[in-house]
């Protein structure tokens, strides 16, 4: 019946070309366009960002029952961490480990190897697997969880719209309650170097370097700077570490445990230049070349490399997430500035990770995630900023938790010291893995724990104890009197514990 | 109360030192929790900005010196910045700023790119019958 009408209209005679009007394009008339509040559905949380931050609170958000949409443009979830920070990383640092271990330490284990190779393409296939397998399983997570996951960059139209451009072309927006910027942070450029991340790299390109070079220079001696210079030191490039600051590990590291490990990777063929201020680069050579200077009046010298490393630090990220349409500032450095409640000065817009204040690491962002969440649903959350552990995973691994001894010194807090050698560690000794030591700091008079540094086997997993007793407000006592099984790495630490309160038995 | 620690509770009432860590019970939520805003804990510099707590506020008026810079901050159904795009919806621009509503010479608009609510109202099939018929398909 229908189809009949449509047939009569088509058969109509066609007008003249000449006698037809101009009809207004259709884009034209957006101007009389407007947002239905019916457009789309109001959600609970509308979350900016799919890495560490943005896909814990997305699935933390879910569990308290809250309607959730996740946005996130890599086109996988994970963020830095999952996709080209932490993980990828770890799995390079432990096969690299294993290929130098059976390269250099197998002989006096009693075990003879046959001819070793390395495969790059497989060692990087090992790699590309984990994180694959990591980030399909958040996806999974999202969706247990009832989040919708929008694949697409997100913008703010107003406080409480946002247009997200779909990485599969066109557009869609969503309306939320409440929204979570969690945009995270990218790796901070090199003034004058540009990053082609083939020659000049950043950790990104390091973690995916085509062939082994023989040189690199590896700018910043920071847990990610010391990480891949691991990595491919190992694999037989030679490396230089230039650092600015007198010391390695960055600023958070404690001094005496900077200087052991200094020394240990120095022996496993690393080259350091401390105080040292890259001035300038050039890349237009077939080696790319960079003038570096003492950073307190010294000698100028020039360093050639195949490959550059910047990792000189991490800078917020908030490209393309229209703050200006909101009248949203940052701080001097580019963060979002919030107040204890993850709030900006929007209260219904909250901020958490890399983006806004504190150190950038995943397992701050994580708990600031679950924090922000029980924020927005109970109006209550915890986060103790004075908790957050570090590792650095290079081998001998440190990790630390806590203060460190120069800050106690600056702000003149009395402090007590223990420490104990792996050296003297039964576990470790079998293991033939006895470099390093633990480190415990305490109030001298009441004995509560202060800080906990580590270098050694196996340190990023032991941390997990020191994090804990510092949580609780555990004495150094307590630690001691806590039953250690037997062998174990982790009498260390409880051999540290008796150090500070008393004497270690077994040193 | 807490049945699982008693027997770790009786054995400290004989020891001779007394743990740092206690057991306080289970996490409570406090009745009353303060929220107005404090600077973060990991605040470089400690302190919110001066305009961080207007927001919302009867005061947020305050810190503009015309009627004209309040405007441009204030939000109704959207932002009404005057600087907005001119995608940025109904308030997005000024409505002279737009030119005139009506068509210019020799323009006219196809009635199909009208929204649904300007346009004729649709037939429905049974109707179209019945003009198609000539009136027969409603006595059939």
């Amino acid at each position: 019946m229908l189809s009949s009408r449509l047939i009569s209209r088509a058969a109509r005679p066609a007008f003249q070309k000449s006698t037809l009007p101009v009809v207004v394009s259709a884009p034209a008339l957006s101007r009389w366009s407007r947002g239905y509040s019916s457009a789309s559905e109001e959600k609970d949380l509308v979350i900016i960002g799919g890495g560490v931050a943005g896909y814990v609170a997305a699935i933390k958000a879910g569990q308290e029952g809250m309607k959730v949409t996740c946005i996130e443009k890599r086109g996988t979830l994970g963020g830095t961490c999952l996709n080209v920070g932490c993980i990828p990383s770890k799995s390079l640092l432990n096969n690299s480990h294993l290929y130098h271990q059976i390269l250099h330490d197998t002989k006096k284990r009693g075990i003879e190897v046959g001819e070793v190779k390395l495969n790059l393409a497989n060692f990087m296939k090992a790699k590309d697997d984990a994180v694959s397998g990591l980030t399909k399983g958040v996806e999974f997570l999202l969706k247990k969880n009832g989040v919708e996951y929008i694949k697409g960059t997100g913008t703010f139209v107003d406080e409480h719209e946002i247009k997200i451009a779909l990485n599969d072309g066109g557009e869609t927006s969503v309306r939320g309650k409440n929204i979570l910027i969690a945009t995270g942070s990218e790796a901070t450029p090199f003034p004058g170097l540009e990053i082609d991340e083939k020659r000049v790299i950043t950790s990104t390109g390091a973690i995916a370097l085509e062939e082994i070079p023989k040189t690199m220079t590896v700018i910043g001696g920071g847990i990610i700077g010391l990480e891949m210079a691991s990595v491919w030191s190992r694999l037989g490039t030679k490396v230089t570490v230039v650092e600015f600051l007198g010391q390695i590990g960055g600023p958070g590291m404690d001094t005496e445990i900077a200087k052991a490990t200094q020394k240990l990777l120095k022996k496993q063929g690393m080259d350091f230049k401390l105080n040292t201020k890259v001035v300038s680069g050039d890349k237009s050579g077939e080696l790319v070349t960079l003038a570096v200077d003492a950073a307190k009046g010294g000698k100028p010298e020039t360093i050639e490399s195949d490959v550059v490393l910047v990792a000189i630090g991490r800078r917020p990220y908030t490209g393309g997430l229209g703050i200006e349409n909101i009248g949203m500032e940052l701080d001097d450095r580019g963060r979002v500035i919030i107040d204890s409640e993850y709030r900006t000065k929007i209260p219904h817009i909250r901020c958490v990770g890399d983006v806004t204040f504190g150190p950038m690491l995943a397992h701050k962002a994580e708990e600031e995630a679950v924090a922000v969440v029980e924020y927005i649903k109970k109006g209550y959350g915890h986060v103790n900023y004075g908790v957050i552990p570090s590792v650095m995973y290079t081998f001998p691994e440190v990790a630390w938790v806590g203060q460190t001894e120069q800050d106690l010194k600056k702000e003149n807090i009395p402090y007590r010291i223990g420490t104990f050698p792996f050296s003297a560690n039964s576990r470790a000794k079998t293991n033939l893995d006895t470099d390093g030591m633990v480190k415990m700091i305490a109030d001298p008079e009441t004995d509560r724990l202060l800080g906990v540094h580590i270098i050694g086997p196996n340190a990023g997993e032991m941390i997990a104890e020191g994090a804990l007793a510092l949580e609780y407000g555990a004495s150094t006592e307590d630690i001691a009197r806590t039953c250690h099984a037997h062998p174990t790495l982790a009498e260390a630490f409880k051999e540290a514990a008796m150090a500070t309160h008393s004497k270690a038995i077994h040193f | 109360m807490f049945s699982a620690t008693r027997a770790l509770r009786q054995a400290a009432v004989h020891a001779e030192r007394t743990p740092l860590i206690k057991f306080i019970g289970p996490r409570t939520i406090p009745a009353n929790i303060d929220h107005t805003p404090k600077p973060h804990p990991a605040s470089p510099t400690g302190s919110l900005p001066e305009d961080f707590t207007l927001y919302g506020s009867g005061s947020a008026s305050s810190k503009h010196t015309s009627f004209s810079s309040y405007r441009d901050h204030a939000q109704q159904h959207g932002p009404l910045q005057k600087t907005i795009r001119l995608d940025g919806g109904i308030g997005g621009a000024s409505g002279s700023s737009l030119g005139p509503v009506s068509a210019p010479h020799g323009t006219a608009f196809d009635v199909s790119e009208l929204p649904a609510r300007f346009r004729r109202a649709a037939l429905s099939a049974a109707e179209i019958e019945a003009i198609e018929s000539g009136g027969a398909a409603l006595v059939g």
